[in-house]
């Protein structure tokens, strides 16, 4: 699957057939989408510049740009602290769900089990079990594992998905077979065998696993809000948290806050586009 | 199946440690060795002044008491009760917890909350306890036993927007004293101005039910007697379609309950009923917008008004004799004169002593430079337990009620066959 | 605890054919053991301990508490909530979240990648990346813009209606509107990943195909009717299959973070039920008697739903 993405898909000569106003309607079309979908960020990288009281202005920038809602997220909230820590559990918890995923990936390619079926179905089955019912007992279990308020506590319960484990399956059983069997024939074990020949011609599919697991291990919630117990122990999402008291919302400081969370990743996003959608395109995810 | 196992045994085992602490064992005299007591609070959670002023009165403690180290937890105040359960669940005993008074029946009778008639000699406990409100004492009282003492509490009261009434023709020196007059001023204001007249943060996820329980009692209804519910009784159901019928007329608005302080700080609602504790983040919004002013919450004609309290008391958890000395001196520090002033100066609940409100040494300086926190202390005269539900099920209760109230209020049909029907489905779930 | 979100989806189920390295009659080995031992462990221990512990509670009457003991009654619990109008009522709502982000996570994608596969160059770099950028949003995050922006009074949509001279919506106040704005927040979040997924499909289709066709005269509509769409299948079906399971799960933070469930009950969908049930109600046995319904339910229509996709999806071969 390693179609050109840029490349169009039809002769480009048929284009000029095309009436102007069919791609003016596309362009249309297109741009509101887009519209739609940058709009609220917009919005939000706004407000977090407005002062106090200007906060519920509609004007397309603020008259005054300030940084005090900055100012103020970042002197009473550890963000920093939590931006940190944030990137250590979304990229602890990507890693492992690749290894674990790709090691039972490889068993379940590699070798013709009775009970392959069984694990292969109670893997994918653990993804339907909804995160609700297991979250009390998982917290009991965090806690007599001494896990509460660590960054450990938010990697392990992550470190396996059945995602990872499908994603690479699937991968894997396309990998051409003479090349694995010439190296079978060489004497090379197993482990061998995947870690110098699978894994180095897996990159799309690794990447794109990685990215999705980055991504929704950063933007997790429920978890941490109920593990964290001091904010300097916590993630950026709850950081977030702490700005909607119950005495009601602190509009600026929570813009502030949810572009702090959210820049990063969106900057990785933006400097990283061209490679995420191609490694989605390349990884056989379609 | 390994899980099973434990929690069976973790049962049994606080199930052996509870009966000899809490029948037998005795509170230690003094805290003559170092301890560390947990403290879960949900202010710290949270980036506002009931932060700094939290920090704050630890650091005091922890000043005052050498050997005695607080470990805050900070817990949202929608998810500490869950927390609080959770860590009993999972053999983490807390010792000393902010919690909202909706649970206080719970608190005492499932969660092994200690009262503190048991736990500390009556002498002692009388000495603390004077000089406190009696009204303000029976906030956290269970069958006559003190299990929770006011800590962060408050009592609803109608902030509103003079521009907006003399917009609307009305005169601000003269607020709405009845409902009646609300109704009739937030007609006006919604007719004159097109916006919003008045709405009560009586239905929102994070205000409980005190507003409402305040307006239900102030016109003589009650939401229970006993295990017997009665918020569909003729009282607390007429209260109710005094509301209907303002949202009816206009005067009561229609918005996102959640955002109702929002849209009140931004000048676009005349009168907003609510707890005091936001008069500083008001006060903050308004500046420059509008004129903010005050008056105490709305009365049925004559009869007197029922405000009941917000907020959160201190409860103490700890088994151990050491433990339970020390989360009791917290407690008393963080009742105390000084803790109170700094409570109601920096975040803007009640004190539970009336003795500092004008005493220059505490509140007196504060209070003259915000004299509009005078209708608030007025309340108190007044103040009202909140009616917390008993019972395994009472937050289910709980919820059944203020669903069927939202849908009094809102809904199409008749408001009293709403509240009558969720009545009849809940009274199933009561002991 | 993992909600691995709008992100996930399914590689497609491939013909058995391409298989490598399968020996038939291989000695009984402890290796693939080895190898699959992180993961099952961390499943077991994670995932399915807790899960045939919430089965076993599901007939208790329990809050959990280690100071009382959990009540055995039985299918009590199962009974009482199938007669209850609230799980009725998400149920409903659970099946109209569901159906209601099929528009934004299968059609209009569906509809622009092939509407758009003849744009170049920069713009189509351009609009595709800017169209992927919610879906890496955190949902806490959406939620809170959400609210922002259609807050009744000061919200900027408002404000918008207002100039329209169109009347106020209570976008989360009315219970005629509440869901459905759910449910658009839920898909806003998608839609870019979708479209992604069927331009990368679209863009994978054998041009071959399409100049034959072209040669033999087959108008546009035919060439995307005969050929695009039936190659397009397994993505559709993908895509509707992640719908159909994950979609109401998608909407629970939204439901968390915006609503509660209200207004009038309008937005509670199955799991938002439950959560309250756990979280607020602290009744073990109702939440997890709710958790198996919802969880065999799901797996009986991720069944349904494999079968379809076997049965009906078109491969290139």
């Amino acid at each position: 699957m390693t179609t050109d993405i840029d490349a169009p898909t039809t002769n480009p000569g048929g284009m000029f057939l095309q009436p102007l106003l069919g791609r003016l309607a596309v362009h249309g079309v297109m741009i509101l989408l887009s519209v739609l979908s940058i709009f609220p960020i917009y919005w939000m990288f706004v407000t977090s510049f407005r002062p106090a009281n200007e906060i519920f202005s509609t004007a397309l920038w603020p008259s005054a740009p300030t940084f005090e809602n900055y100012i103020f997220v970042l002197t009473r909230v550890p963000m920093l602290q939590m931006l940190a820590n944030t990137v250590i559990v979304a990229a602890m918890t990507a890693g492992l769900q690749v290894v674990t995923g790709m090691l039972a990936a490889y068993a379940l390619v590699r070798w013709r089990m009775r009970l392959s079926g069984v694990v292969h179905g109670l893997i994918a089955l653990s993804w339907l079990v909804p995160f609700q019912v297991t979250m009390i007992p998982n917290y009991v279990l965090a806690s007599q594992l001494g896990l509460l308020d660590t960054l450990a506590g938010l990697i392990i319960p992550n470190a396996s998905h059945a995602f990872a484990v499908l994603l690479l399956y699937h991968a894997m059983r396309s990998f051409p077979n003479e090349i694995l069997e010439a190296a079978r024939i060489d004497g090379a074990g197993s482990s061998k065998i995947l870690w110098q020949i699978v894994v180095p011609n897996m990159g799309a599919p690794i990447a794109s696993l990685s990215i999705i697991a980055f991504i929704s291990a950063w933007n997790e919630y429920f978890w941490p809000l109920l593990l964290s117990r001091k904010p300097e122990n916590s993630v950026v999402q709850i950081g977030l948290q702490m700005f909607m008291t119950q005495e009601g919302n602190l509009w600026g400081p929570l813009m502030a806050a949810a572009c702090l969370a959210s820049l990063p990743i969106l900057i990785v996003y933006l400097v990283l586009q061209r490679h995420v959608i191609e490694s989605f395109m390349k990884s056989g995810i379609r | 199946m390994l899980r099973r196992h434990s929690l069976k045994l973790m049962a049994a085992f606080t199930a052996s440690l509870l009966v000899p602490f809490g029948a037998s064992a005795e509170m230690a005299a003094t805290v003559d060795k170092p301890v560390t007591i947990t403290f879960y609070n949900y202010n710290l959670a949270s980036a506002s002044a009931g932060a700094d002023a939290t920090k704050e009165l630890i650091a005091g403690f922890e000043k005052k008491f050498p050997n005695v180290k607080v470990e805050p937890i900070a817990v949202p105040s929608n998810e500490i009760m869950s927390r609080v359960q959770a860590d009993i669940v999972a053999g983490r005993q807390p010792d000393v917890a902010q919690l909202v008074f909706r649970d206080l029946i719970y608190i005492a009778s499932d969660l092994g909350g200690n009262a503190l008639e048991d736990m500390v000699k009556p002498a002692e406990l009388k000495e603390q306890l004077a000089g406190m409100i009696p009204r303000g004492l029976e906030l956290g009282k269970v069958d006559g036993k003190t299990y929770g003492l006011a800590y962060t509490f408050s009592t609803p009261i109608l902030y509103y927007n003079a521009d907006l009434f003399r917009q609307a023709g009305l005169n601000p020196d003269e607020p709405p004293k009845t409902w009646a007059d609300v109704a009739a001023a937030g007609k006006a204001i919604k007719e004159k101005t097109g916006k919003n007249g008045f709405f009560p943060g009586a239905y929102g996820p994070t205000d409980g039910t005190f507003v409402y329980q305040s307006i239900v009692m102030s016109n003589r209804g009650k939401v229970r007697d006993g295990n017997k519910l009665t918020f569909a009784d003729t009282n607390a159901a007429d209260a109710v379609k005094m509301l209907h019928d303002m949202v009816a007329s206009g005067a009561h608005a229609k918005i996102d309950p959640a955002s109702a302080s929002d849209t009140f700080g931004s000048g676009n609602m005349g009168m907003f009923l609510y707890t005091s504790a936001l008069l500083s983040s008001m006060k903050k919004s308004a500046a420059g917008k509008f004129e903010l002013r005050l008056a105490a919450m709305p009365a049925f004609g004559d009869k007197p008004t029922a405000p009941t309290n917000s907020g959160s008391a201190l409860f103490i958890f700890s088994k151990d004799p050491l433990k339970q000395r020390a989360s009791y001196e917290l407690l008393k520090y963080l009742t105390s004169r000084e803790a109170y002033t700094i409570i109601t100066s920096k975040i803007g609940y009640l004190p539970l002593r009336l003795d500092i409100v004008d005493d220059p040494n505490y509140l007196g300086g504060w209070l003259k430079e915000n004299p509009m926190f005078r209708a608030n202390l007025e309340q108190l005269n007044r103040l009202t337990a909140n009616l917390a539900f008993p019972g395994a099920n009472y937050r289910q209760v709980e919820k059944m009620m203020m669903d069927s109230v939202r849908e009094a209020v809102f809904g199409k049909g008749d408001p009293a066959a709403a509240l009558k029907s969720a009545q009849d489905q809940a009274q199933d779930l009561m002991p | 605890m993992t909600s691995i979100e709008a992100d996930i989806v399914l590689p497609k189920a491939r013909a058995a054919g391409r298989a490598w390295v399968r020996r038939p009659r291989e000695p009984i080995t402890i290796a693939p053991w080895i190898y699959l031992a992180p993961a099952l462990v961390l499943l077991m221990v994670w995932t399915y301990i807790p899960l045939v512990e919430a089965f076993r509670l599901s007939f208790y009457q329990w809050n959990m508490l280690p100071t009382s003991v959990p009540k055995y009654i039985g299918l009590k619990n199962y009974e009482r909530l199938i007669a209850l109008p609230e799980m009725r009522n998400a149920l409903w709502n659970t099946l109209y979240y569901t159906l209601g982000l099929f528009p934004m996570s299968v059609v209009i994608p569906l509809f622009v990648a092939i509407w758009t596969q003849d744009l170049t160059g920069r713009a189509r770099k351009i609009y595709r990346a800017l169209i992927f950028v919610p879906m890496i949003v955190a949902p806490v995050v959406a939620a809170i813009l959400w609210r922002w922006l259609l807050n009744e009074d000061q919200g900027i949509v408002t404000r918008g209606l207002d100039w329209l001279g169109l009347e106020r919506i209570g976008f989360l106040t009315d219970p005629r509107y509440a869901l459905a704005t759910l449910t658009w927040i839920t898909g806003w979040k998608l839609i870019g990943f979708s479209t992604l997924l069927f331009s990368a499909a679209n863009s994978g289709i054998n041009s071959a195909y399409i100049e034959a066709a072209r040669i033999d005269g087959a108008t546009r509509w035919g060439i995307i009717r005969d050929i695009r769409l039936p190659l397009l299948s397994p993505t559709i079906l993908l895509l509707s299959m992640m719908t159909i399971l994950f979609g109401a799960q998608w909407s629970f933070a939204y439901i968390n973070v915006l609503t509660d469930g209200g207004p009038l009950k309008s937005t509670t969908n199955i799991f938002y039920l439950l959560w309250q049930y756990g979280f607020e109600t602290m009744s073990a046995g109702w939440s997890s008697a709710a958790g198996m319904i919802a969880f065999a339910g799901f797996a009986v229509l991720a069944a349904c739903c494999m079968w379809l996709t076997k049965r009906l999806a078109v491969y290139d071969n």
